[in-house]
């Protein structure tokens, strides 16, 4: 990167968007991927008018959304609590203005002020112009939700950014990385088109390096009839983070449960929620269920994935359309582990994490699932020297990949270094040497992200922390990790 | 015009401002809540969760945690709205006895009129310094004036201009009002006999204005006094966990 | 549809990333065109082991490996592996070696 393209946060207020005027946009699918996910491209002159009938149909049936267009003063508050406007700097990525783009629109179609006043209210018709906004803006929108966090209202902007994108979608307008994951999604049941003999292929490759970093092996049950857990790893797990895998493992052969991987769900994101939150999302949904039921499974236990967990705990229980859903509890790896920690039950040895750690909370765990304290619960029983980000908890920044926004057509994959700058900085703040970012995305957007910032830090997950803490009396611990 | 706007207009501006209030609120009560989209930490039950909603309500705790410098100014105007409001209801009903007839003991009558024009004018001066910030705010900070739009600037100067009246009504004794007069003109209204209105251009001018604030309300953001609570009715509500514990794990927690 | 002239008359269709359509069409010659379109000027013989490597992988288990088998398998550090392929392995890597882009969370 040159140093001329090199960005800065917007520490100072009047120091607004410099940047280009063109539209940021991540590359978009074409009508024939569209077409194996079951939607036609709306042609351009049909565009809006359907877009309009969409926003109607939403209004009418998501009032979190309508309380968002509904409730907002502008009192720029949310302003530099996104990291997004903190990095770009551009006035549209303020989380205000970002719903504006909707809520402007909404106005001169649905409110008695808009339709009298017009602009005098801030209404717009809306044009095509409009619908590129919304693409540009609504895909650099991590769905975070600090801003509903910061917000005296608590209005959830991720709400209005849903709704944008699953308007686009119906049109056919999406990225095509999600619209590409959406088919690997309904195709093989997770993102990254992963395939029973790939499964069992990288499976049995862990095992063997359990056995050389451990000393002895553990199996990984695939698709093992009658089992009693569920276990929903990462598919991105599969590729780029062996150790979450092994740290899971070693975890549930402590424990001694029964447990398997089901090649059917091996997914704990939803890119469907991320994009389409009909039928690609829902595919995700009834899967789980549908292979717990399969599998003889009593209980679902989720793996490491941000968005992935707030998916499955907040919306399964209302999106799936099997009964068996009430009646398998789905908990998340961490607070199971928690549990055990908490009574004791767990044989942990700190000095196997000998390092300096710091902890990336991903967005969806502390603000939309309530991980904060076990997190840590774990992080304090599992490693030496643990040093806290500011701000972090509830408050911490989004990594900038969020809602997998993950683009690497090269004028997005600059906003990814600039969506990761506040980030960035409080990374380098602790002097870690091991960052611990227990979310897929999280990892993905700081594998490349550490070297674009020059961090110089590793980048593990949580299990993974914890599956070298655990003491086995087998074990004959000999480290791999390079720092 | 002065029959209009002090005899008609207000019962036509009543039933707007009612009307139009009910009518949002019916339109916001259509949609479901999908999905618990509760933020965490959750709330453990609906009491906790109001009484964080209130909490929230009373202190502008976000304001104040993560914005200091609107919150010096959007607290102070709201809290002085809230007793303007109050009272103009409780100070011309009982004539500035209020403070008489909660302690008639204690309180003389004639110290509750001074302490009810005390409280009057500090809390219309108040209000008055605060919303000129919140415009001072609009023009002069960037990130405020990047998301501001026409109707944000006119709330702003409605609400000033109608303060700015009040408080000049107040302490320049040319154009004061006595309870009294008030009252019998707004008594006559409330009776559905309406009474002429006082001679005092000022007032007239403050009464159409007001008249003005409630007829755009139920059209504007100000409905964000009703939003507040219905936005956090969404966003803070209680969550009940699944159960922890691995079934037919060899180790268990005994509990 | 973008296409691609790997020389010898044959030419391969790609999709919009640059990744080949279909990666059965798969020949050596198709690596070397798409070397240059990654800005790889010249295949070295530790490209081609990576690149046999992942055409196998792909074959028998129809994905890529996990990144940490590839490294194993081959002997080759992940350090190298972004020298050779500027754009990672899981991009640069499999595009040579005519693998579909890989979705979600990379």
């Amino acid at each position: 990167m040159s140093e001329a393209r090199k960005p800065q946060l917007v520490s100072d207020p009047h120091n607004l968007w410099k940047g280009s005027t063109g539209l940021r946009q991540a590359k978009r699918a074409k009508a024939e991927l569209f077409q194996t996910l079951g939607v036609r491209v709306v042609p351009d002159d049909q565009k809006v008018e359907m877009a309009i009938k969409y926003l109607d149909k939403y209004r009418k049936e998501v009032r979190s959304f309508v309380m968002a267009m509904e409730s907002c003063v502008k009192c720029g508050l949310c302003a530099e609590n996104c990291h997004t406007y903190l990095g770009t700097g551009d006035p549209n990525n303020i989380p205000a203005n970002r719903a504006d783009l909707i809520r402007k629109v909404y106005k001169r179609y649905f409110t008695v002020q808009g339709r009298l006043f017009g602009s005098l209210v801030g209404a717009e018709d809306l044009t095509l112009d409009m619908l590129e906004k919304w693409y540009s803006y609504f895909y650099q929108c991590s769905e975070c939700r600090r801003c509903g966090h910061v917000c005296p209202f608590g209005i959830d902007t991720c709400e209005v950014t849903f709704v944008g994108r699953q308007i686009l979608f119906n049109l056919g307008i999406a990225p095509q990385l999600h619209t590409a994951t959406g088919k690997a999604i309904l195709e093989t049941g997770n993102h990254m088109g992963l395939t029973k003999p790939g499964i069992e292929d990288t499976l049995e490759f862990l095992t063997e390096e359990i056995e050389e970093q451990y000393g002895w092996p553990i199996e990984f049950p695939v698709d093992k009839p009658d089992s009693d857990i569920l276990y929903v790893p990462s598919s991105a797990d599969f590729m780029l983070n062996p150790d979450t895998l092994k740290g899971a493992a070693r975890f549930f052969q402590y424990v001694g449960a029964n447990w398997t991987i089901s090649s059917k769900i091996a997914e704990a994101g939803n890119f469907g929620y991320l994009s389409d939150q009909n039928r690609v999302q829902k595919e995700l949904v009834n899967r789980a269920i549908s292979e717990a039921v399969k599998l003889g499974c009593k209980k679902i236990v989720w793996g490491e994935c941000g968005h992935g967990w707030r998916a499955a705990k907040m919306y399964i229980p209302t999106k799936s359309d099997y009964p068996d859903v009430d009646r398998i509890p789905i908990t998340h790896i961490h607070d199971e582990v928690v549990e055990y920690i908490k009574a004791g039950a767990l044989k942990l040895d700190k000095g196997r994490n000998p390092f300096s750690v710091t902890l990336h909370d991903p967005c969806n765990y502390v603000r939309a699932c309530g991980l904060c304290d076990n997190m840590r619960i774990i992080m304090n029983a599992v490693v030496e020297d643990f040093r806290e980000m500011h701000p972090c908890r509830e408050q911490n920044f989004c990594c900038g990949g969020g809602s997998g926004i993950l683009f690497d057509d090269p004028d997005m994959y600059q906003f990814r270094i600039e969506a990761s700058l506040k980030k960035a900085e409080q990374i380098r703040a602790t002097g870690a040497q091991v960052l611990c970012a227990p979310c897929s995305i999280c990892k993905a957007q700081f594998y490349p992200m550490v070297k674009e910032h020059k961090l110089g830090v590793q980048v593990k997950g949580l299990i993974d922390l914890v599956g070298r803490a655990l003491v086995f009396p087998d074990d004959q611990f000999e480290d791999d990790m390079e720092l | 015009m002065d029959q209009f706007v002090g005899q008609i207009l207000p019962y036509i501006t009543v039933a707007i401002f009612l009307g139009g209030i009910t009518w949002r609120i019916w339109r916001w009560m259509i949609p479901r809540i999908v999905h618990n989209i509760t933020l965490a930490p959750f709330p453990s039950s609906w009491f906790t969760a109001i009484v964080l909603m209130l909490w929230q309500a009373l202190s502008f705790w976000n304001l104040l945690k993560f914005d200091r410098p609107l919150w010096v100014g959007a607290w102070p105007m709201h809290i002085a709205l809230l007793n303007i409001v109050g009272g103009h209801v409780v100070g011309f009903y009982t004539l500035g006895l209020q403070f008489h007839i909660i302690a008639p003991l204690i309180i003389t009558e004639h110290m509750s009129e001074v302490a009810s024009d005390f409280l009057g004018t500090f809390f219309g001066l108040v209000f008055l310094a605060a919303l000129l910030y919140l415009l001072y705010r609009r023009f002069a900070v960037e990130k405020v004036k990047a998301v501001s739009s026409a109707s944000d600037y006119l709330h702003l100067v409605l609400l000033i201009a109608i303060a700015a009246l009040g408080n000049y009504m107040r302490l320049v004794p040319e154009v004061h009002m006595t309870y009294a007069e008030v009252r019998e003109f707004l008594a006559g209204l409330f009776l559905f006999s309406p009474e002429p209105l006082p001679e005092n251009v000022l007032f007239v001018w403050k009464f159409f204005l007001v008249q003005v604030l409630m007829i755009v309300f139920p059209f504007s953001k100000l409905m964000h006094a009703f939003g507040f609570f219905w936005e956090r009715w969404i966003v803070n509500r209680p969550y009940k966990e699944a159960p922890l514990g691995l079934p037919n794990a060899k180790l268990q927690i005994q509990k | 549809m973008p296409t691609l002239d790997v020389g010898g008359g044959k030419v391969i269709e790609l999709d919009e990333d640059g990744f080949m359509v279909d990666p059965n069409e798969w020949t050596p010659e198709c690596a070397v065109a798409l070397a240059k379109t990654e800005g790889v000027e010249e295949l070295t013989d530790t490209h081609w082991k990576i690149i046999n490597y992942l055409r196998d992988y792909y074959q028998k288990n129809g994905i890529a490996p996990m990144i940490r088998k590839l490294c194993k398998d081959t002997g080759i550090k992940l350090k190298e592996v972004y020298e050779l392929f500027p754009s990672g392995p899981a991009k640069g890597a499999c595009k040579l070696a005519g693998l579909p882009k890989p979705t979600g969370c990379v």
